[in-house]
């Protein structure tokens, strides 16, 4: 398989990429283009073009992590394993509706993962069509300066999720990291449910305010 | 905000969290998807959560996939293009009473039976597969007070249309309401329509005072 992601540094994304950019209607510049992340630039060139390559590329870097983070849910070695494989299937077929303006590839991903190992978990597939699926996110307006300041909004709650106290931080790693709803975390760590719930909406309120004017809604 | 609205929004808050790493059962999924699609601050919220999900994705320490996993993806995709173009589009569904996305949970809810547990209050039990809690529509006519009840489990309610109000606070179309268990409450319903809610109880619902013992041989 020679079907690599060498070629695929970003720099080199595109032979062109400012018309890369222009086509994808978001009327961002070069220097625009490159403030998005090169996982972003991967994925829609997956939607545009149906690239190869570029899925490869995206496949390398993320299906590892999909796999590490179904791992520490505690999921079946082979099953996060399949999973992860169906969740990439699923970002190769999706990959026309990926809005760079509206959610970086990470976030993007995420959300297919999720709903994907919802589906496995449950075993029966949900109703279709599937609502949560970021397909079906709204239109957005695109524009060069969204996708920046999209961007901008990842690194700063990467940021103040560095910067939450101990207890709140142990909260949104619990239920991301071990997919214990708020309940559970209560039960299995002894921290009264009230004090739980105020631990979140706390560290919730700290996300929220690093983010003073959220971008985007988030549209089942 | 007074300790009743504030708590109102803790519940919330981990409410949105759990459904954003996956931790609910589907009638409850279905319902804060419901909720997201009819109250922006949350969405917002979710879109959030969404991102950090992304970002928590990106900042996993990789796991490698067995031999051989790009090459069965990019067989599957193969595979995908030789089949029909995927259908991604939303279902047109026509929802009835129901708003979206709900009904395209339960496309049939225009031939509900609904049954008259008391004067001017209906419900209508809604089955999702597996043992999931009960999920149920209450139709509440204008100005009707609910009799007092109780429950053995929480219960989660979601305002479709109308409103009430009970000891906890004024609940309008979107907005969720959540009994603990072992609360009392009395809903009154707002004087200017109908009141539509969707209700999941974890466990039994005990109605108190005279009429509710009574009502209690019609409910169980």
């Amino acid at each position: 398989m020679d079907i690599k992601n060498e070629n695929f540094d970003f720099e080199l994304v595109t032979d062109d990429p400012v018309s890369l950019t222009r086509d994808m209607g978001t009327g961002c510049d070069n220097d625009n283009a490159k403030s998005m992340s090169k996982w972003d630039i991967m994925l829609v060139r997956v939607g545009r073009e149906r690239d190869k390559a570029a899925f490869a590329a995206l496949f390398d870097y993320f299906a590892p992590r999909i796999k590490s983070f179904l791992l520490r849910l505690g999921t079946d070695m082979s099953l996060c394993e399949e999973i992860a494989q169906e969740a990439m299937i699923m970002v190769w077929r999706r990959a026309e509706t990926y809005n760079p303006a509206q959610s970086g590839a990470s976030t993007w991903i995420f959300t297919i993962a999720r709903n994907k190992r919802i589906d496995r978990l449950r075993r029966e597939n949900r109703p279709l069509p599937d609502l949560s699926d970021p397909a079906f996110a709204p239109e957005a307006v695109e524009t060069g300066e969204k996708a920046i300041f999209r961007q901008q909004e990842e690194e700063k709650i990467r940021h103040a999720l560095k910067n939450l106290p101990d207890e709140q931080a142990k909260m949104i790693f619990s239920a991301y990291y071990e997919e214990k709803s708020h309940r559970e975390i209560a039960d299995e760590s002894g921290v009264p449910l009230g004090t739980v719930k105020s631990r979140i909406r706390l560290a919730l309120n700290r996300l929220r305010a690093h983010l003073d004017e959220p971008e985007g809604i988030w549209k089942p | 905000m007074n300790e009743q609205a504030s708590f109102n929004m803790q519940v919330l808050d981990a409410l949105l969290l759990d459904y954003a790493t996956g931790a609910l059962s589907l009638p409850l999924e279905v319902l804060v998807e419901t909720h997201l699609a009819m109250n922006e601050d949350s969405a917002k919220t979710m879109n959030m959560l969404m991102k950090l999900g992304g970002v928590l994705l990106e900042d996993s320490e990789p796991v490698s996939l067995s031999e051989g996993a790009l090459e069965n993806v990019l067989k599957a995709i193969e595979d995908d293009e030789e089949s029909a173009a995927l259908d991604t589009r939303r279902l047109d569904t026509n929802s009835g009473f129901l708003p979206r996305p709900i009904s395209d949970y339960i496309p049939n809810a225009d031939h509900a039976s609904w049954r008259r547990i008391g004067l001017g209050l209906f419900e209508c039990d809604v089955v999702f597969d597996g043992d999931q809690g009960r999920a149920k529509f209450y139709r509440i006519a204008p100005g009707t007070a609910v009799p007092s009840h109780t429950h053995t489990g929480t219960e989660v309610t979601l305002v479709l249309e109308g409103g009430f109000t009970d000891e906890t606070g004024s609940y309008g179309p979107g907005d969720i309401a959540v009994q603990e268990e072992g609360c009392e409450h009395k809903p009154v319903a707002d004087n200017d329509g109908e009141c539509l809610v969707f209700a999941i109880n974890q466990g039994d619902i005990r109605l108190t005072g005279p009429i509710g013992r009574v009502l209690n041989l019609l409910v169980n």
